[in-house]
This record gives C-alpha cells, structure tokens and sequence, in this order.
C-alpha cells in the first residue's frame, strides 16, 4: 500500500493513535465528561477553523481571522445593550462584510490573500481600537444570560457550544457538498484556470469563501465573547494558529481542492487532543507555541499538492 | 508630457513624493512636527524597524516572503541579553562578544527558515510564519515570560549618546543600510536576487543554484532581524518575548509602500528606507497632530494594499491566491 492511498486516512488515525496514546498513559482522559468539556473548550476555535477552511479550500489563506473574531468581541459587548438579539446579526454582517473586502481585494485588486487578510486585519484592529476605547469590556451578566444565556448553557449533560458546533458543521457541509456554490469552490481549488475555462465567475466565488471566511470568525468570537461575558480587542489572540493548524492537520491542504469541513472536524479534535495532552503530559504551557509551530510544518510538508506548484515561491 | 509621466516612471518616484508630502502636510497641520527633535523622535523609532525591514527586502526581491522576524527578533534578543548579562553586563568587559553572538543567532535561526521553506518544499509565507511562531515560543521559552533588563550604560549609549542631535543608533542603521546597499549591488549574492525575482526559470536554466540563493538569502535577512533586535533592545533597555511583536506588519508595510514589488525583481533597500520613513513619519505625525494612535493600524493596511494595486502590472498577472 502505498503512501498516497494512506494519505486521505492519515487525519483520523492521527487522531485515534492520540487518543488511544493519552487514554493509556492516564484514564481519566477517556472520561465521557472529561471528554464532553474538552470539546465544548475547543468549539470557537472550530468555529474559526470552518471558516478558515473555505479560505485555504480555493488555495488562499485567512490571516485576518483573529483581529476578526477580536473584533467582534468588541462589537457583541458594545451592541448587546443596544440591540439585544440584534447584536449577533451585527457581529455577523461586520465579519461577513470584512471577509468580502478580503476577498474583492484578493481577486479584483490582484493583491495575494496573505497581505490583503493582512492589512484588513489591521483595519480590524484599528475599528476594535476605537469601538473599544482600548479597554477590556464587560457584559451586563443578566443581560447576557437573558439573550445569549441559550449559547452556554447544557442539556441533557451536553453544553450547547457543541450543538452550536454540530449545527455549524452540517451546515458548512451542506454548503460543501449539497450546492452549487461548494461544487464551484471544489472546481476552483482544484484548479483556477480550467474553473475559469469553464466559464464559472471565479472571483464571485472567491469573494463568497472569503466572506464565509470572516462570517465564521465573528460567529467564533461572538461565541467567544458571550463565554467570557466581556469583549477586547485582544481578546482572542492566540486563535490564529491553532485555527490554520486545525484546518491542515486535517487533511486540507495549503493548495485547496481536496479535504473540507470534515477534515477540519478531525483537525480540531487533533488540536483538542494535543492541548490536553500536554496537561497530562505535563508540558509546560509555553512550550504550546513551538509545539503547535512544528506540528504545523510537518503537517503542511505531509499535506501540500506539489505538483500544483511549479516553482514554490 | 505624456510620454515621459509613464507608469514606469510614476511607480519608481511615487514613493518618494509620497513621503514628500506627508511631511508637508503634517508640517503645515502642526508646525512642531518639522523640528529637528521630533526628527530624532522619528529617527529613533525607524532604525530597528528599517533592519528588519532591509532584511524582508532581500527575500521580497526575490519573489518570496518572510513573515518569521517577530520570532528572530525576539530569540535574538533574549539570546543576546542573556549572554550579555552572564559576560559581565557591560560593553567593557567581554560581554560585547554578545553583539556577535546575537547575528550568529539570527543567521542560525534564518538559515533554518530558508532549509524549511527549500528542503520541505513549503511556500515561503507558510513556512516562515510557523518558524515565526515557533520563534515566539522559544524566546517564551528562555524568558519563562520575565523581561530581562539591560542597563549598561555604554550599550544604552545607542539612544542617550548623540552626536549632530541624532541617537548612535541611527548611525549604525545608517551604515548598515549602506551595507545592505552594498551587498545588493556590488555583490553576486545581491544581484542573484534580482535574477532569482525576475524570472526563477531564466536564472535556473542560466546554471544559478536557485535553492542556494534562497536559503543564504534568508540567512542573510536573519542577520539584518538580528541587527534590528539589538537597536531594539538599546531602545528601551528590556529583551522579552514581546521584543518582536508588531514588527512583522509594519515591516511588510514598509517595503511594499516603498515601491519593492511583492512580485520580485523590482526595488531595493533605498526603496525600503522611503518606505519605512513613510511609515514611521504617519505614526508621529498622527500622534503630532492629537490623531488617537488606533487609526494607525488601519491607515497602514489601506497603504500597504493601494501600495501592492499600484505596483502590480495587471497585464502579467492572471490569478493570484
């Protein structure tokens, strides 16, 4: 068997090998509430990594994720007294409109993806500044338990974060497999020009992955911020990482065209793994940085389509 | 008229005009910002960022990207202060062989990018931003989180010496840039960057070892981050983790504003000196002129994106990701 055939399995064995690795060296890992609380942590991380996903499907990158799903933390805590409910479709629309100017300026302005995510980046940190006073925020508790009290609460002994996440998953999938728009996203990460060729509306596509991109990351800090029960514009720094980690330990890879929303469920969980692994481990916690760094360039040296690049710049 | 005012020629002095009147504008806004102190001022904030910003000059000449300094900048001055606080503490003693030791560390940690983005084939974006983050956590790392203080009088003389109203340390970026132009012009290493940026297959198929270039480029721009981490530290006195932290936007900013193209091939380090004055003179000016210093970060990424629209030739590029 081959190494290619091998490949498309590699995040889930990953996965099970981990888990089976941790569960042995200590047993209380493979508690089912230990387990249960693991996954609800890691659910605006996921969230943030579905998004990315869309970004890294058509061969681009999201840099500004972060300063997003920071951004947005400002923007929920200064809205809620203001809108109430409403204040979850303003988060949105500003990542969802953030994510768009990504992507217009990607595809019509020909600025690569990694400096205009960049600099749109800033400007996020910049309006999260100014929204903010640059102090760190607090939520009105009641306020917060009578409008997004429903987001972290538990039913059932499960914590909404991970029906949030399972709603989330399906129906990115739903988007990925089931309609147009994810066919044309496949068609365009696997290759632009014949996409092109084909007479699809490319950079509407794109436009569109790096809007989901953005939608998504505000969602996470949304979700992030009612968590926290406050907002600041550094509130969810040290996300971008874990999130690109998630989404290429996954099995998508840096070049698009194969893996999705799917790969990222397994990636994440990888990434939850590795994390509480290294509590039990006893690794320091500021070792977590160089980990998830190396972890990250092997996955993308496993994962990366060479013979879509040429020349590798 | 028309003839001479071509792209070309508005591309290549646009930089410069823009630079122009930004003083302009912000001397006029508020008289105190054309003194000579608030030049300093100015002086003194460019010099780290112009060394690091000379060396993602190299690695954008050449068509690739390097978003690893605000790791190198930081191990470097960790490393640095650490060594030079065990040697004695001051410039007197041995510990000036500290100074060596830091470029010795930002080669070593350059190399390693370079090996990473040629021998694992990773694009060079990708694979410096996770060696950035492994950076970051080294230097993490070594500190355990604390600041390591650096009070020798002589090696803070980088900032409190003057000479002509102008901190040593803008001296010594100065000659460093001169270094750099040297190195970029009179030098087979500098102009096989240009060879390897304006078109790989040519300078490939012209018998030039093309992964060499890239992998002593990035050692060469690991030296430069290890030159701005040391002017960094003699600015403030403290190496910690956060030394390197907002380095890697305005570096960028700064070389795709001057006029280096992102494509390769185009630009230079005189290119990357406009460009980080420009920067620098938009962050004292607004502050200058009682603009709330938030709106920077938004204004640079503006920048940098009319900066990377203006230097593109859309006749020469398809698609770009």
């Amino acid at each position: 068997m081959s190494f290619e055939r091998i490949k498309p399995h590699l995040p889930w064995i990953t996965l099970l090998a981990l888990v089976a690795i941790v569960g042995i060296a200590d047993a209380n890992f493979l508690r089912p509430a230990n387990l249960i609380a693991m996954a609800a942590d890691i659910v605006p991380l996921f969230i943030m990594a579905l998004g990315m996903t869309f970004a890294i499907y058509i061969g681009g990158i999201d840099l500004s994720a972060q300063s997003v799903a920071n951004m947005t933390t400002v923007v929920a805590t200064v809205t809620l007294p203001l809108f109430g409910v409403g204040a979850a479709l303003v988060c949105i629309l500003s990542g969802f409109v953030l994510g768009a100017v990504s992507g217009y300026v990607t595809t019509k302005l020909l600025v690569p993806s990694f400096i205009s995510t960049l600099a749109i980046g800033g400007v996020a940190f910049s309006a999260a500044q100014y929204l903010s006073g640059q102090r760190a925020l607090f939520m009105d508790a009641e306020l917060r338990d009578a409008t997004f009290g429903w987001m972290t609460g538990s039913s059932f002994g499960i914590p909404h974060e991970i029906f949030i996440g399972a709603f989330l998953v399906l129906v990115t999938w739903f988007l990925q497999t089931r309609t147009t728009f994810g066919r044309a996203l496949k068609a365009v990460g696997a290759g632009e020009p014949a996409a092109v060729a084909a007479g699809l509306d490319v950079a509407k596509i794109k436009i569109m992955a790096f809007a989901v991109s953005g939608l998504l990351a505000a969602v996470a800090g949304l979700l992030f911020s009612v968590k926290l029960s406050g907002g600041s514009p550094t509130l969810a720094n040290g996300f971008l990482l874990p999130a690109i980690v998630a989404v290429l330990v996954g099995g998508t890879p840096l070049t698009g065209g194969v893996g999705g929303v799917i790969n990222t469920l397994i990636g994440t969980l990888i990434v939850a793994v590795i994390r509480s692994s290294m509590l039990y481990f006893e690794v320091d916690a500021t070792k977590q940085q160089m980990v998830f760094g190396l972890v990250l360039i092997a996955a993308i040296a496993l994962t990366i389509d060479r013979t879509k690049l040429r020349i590798v710049k | 008229m028309g003839s001479v005012l071509t792209r070309d020629v508005l591309v290549k002095w646009a930089p410069l005009l823009v630079l122009i009147v930004l003083i302009l504008f912000f001397a006029a806004m508020e008289p105190r910002f054309f003194s000579v102190r608030n030049f300093a001022r100015i002086g003194i904030s460019s010099a780290p960022a112009l060394m690091v910003a000379i060396g993602v000059t190299f690695i954008i000449i050449m068509g690739s990207i390097d978003l690893s300094m605000e790791g190198t900048v930081s191990v470097c001055a960790v490393v640095f202060a650490f060594a030079f606080i065990a040697m004695g503490g001051t410039l007197a003693s041995f510990a000036w062989l500290a100074l060596p030791l830091a470029l010795l560390v930002g080669a070593a940690v350059g190399l390693l990018n370079g090996l990473v983005h040629v021998k694992l084939k990773i694009p060079s974006f990708m694979a410096s931003l996770a060696m950035g983050f492994v950076g970051t956590g080294f230097a993490l790392l070594l500190t355990g989180g604390d600041r390591i203080r650096v009070e020798d009088d002589l090696f803070r003389g980088l900032l409190t010496t003057r000479w002509f109203n102008f901190p040593i340390m803008c001296y010594v970026a100065v000659a460093f840039l001169l270094i750099a132009w040297f190195i970029q012009t009179r030098t087979t290493l500098g102009r096989n960057f240009y060879a390897v940026g304006g078109g790989e297959d040519l300078a490939h198929a012209s018998g030039l070892n093309v992964n060499k270039v890239r992998i002593l480029g990035f050692t060469l721009a690991g030296v430069f981050y290890a030159v701005g981490a040391l002017l960094a530290v003699g600015r403030i006195g403290i190496a910690e983790t956060a030394t390197g932290s907002n380095f890697m936007f305005v570096s960028i900013t700064s070389v795709v504003v001057g006029g280096t193209a992102l494509w390769g091939g185009i630009g230079g380090v005189w290119n990357t000196l406009i460009g980080v004055l420009i920067v620098n003179v938009i962050n004292n000016g607004m502050v200058v002129i009682g603009l709330p210093g938030y709106v920077q970060d938004g204004v640079l990424g503006v920048l940098v994106i009319a900066a990377v629209v203006l230097s593109t030739d859309r006749k020469s590029v398809t698609f770009v990701k």
